[in-house]
């Protein structure tokens, strides 16, 4: 079991429902490959440095994984032709980090 | 024969103090990233990465911000993660 962690881009004008279409599908991935969501962080809707998909603004999803590596391609499979996420990227890590990090949304 | 020697020799030392004494003075400074206090880099800590990227958006060279080479290594690899995640942009204005 190796720790990871993703991070995802989705288009800012989502309402709820479509948010958790997408966050139920990548629950069920990883409710099949016997993996867990361990954190899970909101960077709230953030302006991109860049155009992606002709959009300048996009919401941030950060979540910490605990699984195999094939979760990850599969999750990653499922992004790649969903058309309301825009970007995503994960990275294989050694700890799982307490504090929060900085890009947290403050309210 | 023996003039034009000691002539050449003062002008060696005159030269050494006025250039050379700059350059010994940059090597002293350390590195701003390592040591015992120095900050985490990471991708998320957007404030620590913009001081090291120029206003086109250029990772700066080591030789200018005296970051140590394995610093160095780590501190473009985070740099480039946060631009995949559009936090940094790859082109300035």
């Amino acid at each position: 079991m190796n720790y990871y962690e993703h991070t995802y881009i989705t288009a800012p004008e989502l309402n709820n429902q479509e948010l958790e279409t997408i966050k139920n599908k990548i629950n069920e991935i990883l409710k099949k490959n016997e993996s867990k969501i361990v954190r899970e962080e909101d960077w709230g809707v953030r302006t991109l440095a860049y155009q992606i998909k002709k959009s300048s603004k996009g919401k941030y999803n950060n979540i910490y994984i605990q699984g195999t590596n094939k979760v990850i391609k599969e999750i990653e499979n499922f992004e790649r032709y969903e058309e309301k996420v825009l970007k995503f990227l994960s990275i294989k890590i050694k700890k799982i980090p307490e504090e929060n990090s900085e890009l947290i949304k403050t309210t | 024969m023996m003039k034009r020697k000691k002539d050449k020799k003062k002008f060696s030392k005159n030269n050494s103090n006025s250039l050379f004494n700059k350059s010994n003075q940059r090597q002293s400074k350390s590195c701003p990233l390592s040591g015992k206090n120095a900050p985490e880099i990471n991708y998320k800590n957007l404030k620590l990465l913009k001081k090291y990227v120029s206003d086109t958006a250029k990772i700066l060279p080591s030789r200018i911000t005296n970051v140590s080479l394995g610093k160095q290594r780590k501190l473009s690899l985070e740099i480039k993660k946060a631009r995949v995640l559009a936090l940094m942009p790859y082109v300035g204005e």
